[in-house]
């Protein structure tokens, strides 16, 4: 586990592979969940509109920059998460949302989202027995 | 953010499908109805969708709603209209509602279309439900935390 730019000796070695209630891993898992619990959202809206003539299809991309903010070094809790709407496609009432590809997203976005749930569930697990509860 | 966002977009477009339904149904019911209360034949219905209180993009709407409190997105009927596609004349002499010529003026409406319509309106129903679901599990998820 990578904390900050820890200098030093052996404390900092120490430090490094602390875990604590808000390191880095934390941070980043909390950020991804609001992300795609944000996303999940975006498709209900897309769903939504998939009959609304002129609607925009809107998604959620945050991996590159969450990516970027882990490799420099900065808190996770900084990565934007900004919607962007994507522009129509095609379809005669240029709306470019197809249902099944909305939810095969929903689906996946569902699945990412637990997986984020059971890793957070899993270093509660350890937290606590280090705890003795 | 609200927590039910998601749950309540879904539950929006499942009231637009379902009302959308209706029109169809009651399109198809009156494929025939030659009088109606203006003494016209009776006119197609069309549902107009539009996406629910937000003159700019859903996503600016999602992140200003997330330090507030307020509605975020989702789908609403804005009217229901007459389908504005001449009667369809019909060659029946016999039928009292003939024209000089014989010609009955049939309602506007294809019945092949309806039912693709249907079809159409049924899928978005199922997906929306799908995203319900899926936001719900989400959110039981979210609960076996507190466990």
């Amino acid at each position: 586990m990578r904390v900050g730019n820890v200098q030093g000796g052996r404390n900092a070695y120490r430090f490094a592979i602390q875990m604590s209630l808000t390191d880095t891993t934390q941070l980043a898992l909390e950020t991804a969940m609001r992300g795609t619990w944000m996303r999940q959202t975006l498709i209900s809206n897309n769903i939504a509109n998939a009959n609304t003539p002129g609607y925009q299809r809107e998604t959620l991309d945050f991996s590159g920059a969450m990516q970027a903010a882990l490799a420099n070094g900065e808190s996770p809790t900084q990565v934007a998460l900004k919607p962007e709407v994507q522009a129509a496609t095609a379809g005669p009432e240029g709306n470019g949302v197809s249902i099944d590809q909305e939810s095969a997203l929903g689906a996946e976005n569902g699945l990412e989202y637990e997986a984020d749930v059971h890793v957070m569930q899993a270093r509660d697990e350890i937290l606590r027995s280090a705890m003795g509860l | 953010m609200g927590l039910f966002d998601a749950i309540e977009i879904a539950g929006s477009g499942l009231t637009a499908e379902r009302v959308r339904m209706d029109v169809t149904s009651e399109n198809l019911a009156n494929a025939q109805t030659t009088r109606t209360a203006n003494g016209q034949p009776y006119q197609r219905q069309e549902v107009v969708l539009s996406q629910n209180g937000t003159p700019a993009d859903f996503g600016s709407t999602l992140a200003g709603a997330q330090s507030a409190q307020g509605p975020a997105g989702g789908v609403e009927v804005s009217g229901i209209v007459s389908d504005k596609t001449p009667d369809q004349l019909v060659y029946d002499p016999g039928n009292p509602e003939a024209n000089a010529q014989g010609y009955v003026a049939m309602p506007n409406v294809n019945t092949v279309t309806e039912m693709v319509d249907l079809i159409s309106e049924s899928r978005s129903y199922q997906s929306d439900v799908t995203a319900m679901q899926t936001s719900k599990s989400m959110f039981t998820a979210t609960l076996e935390l507190l466990k």
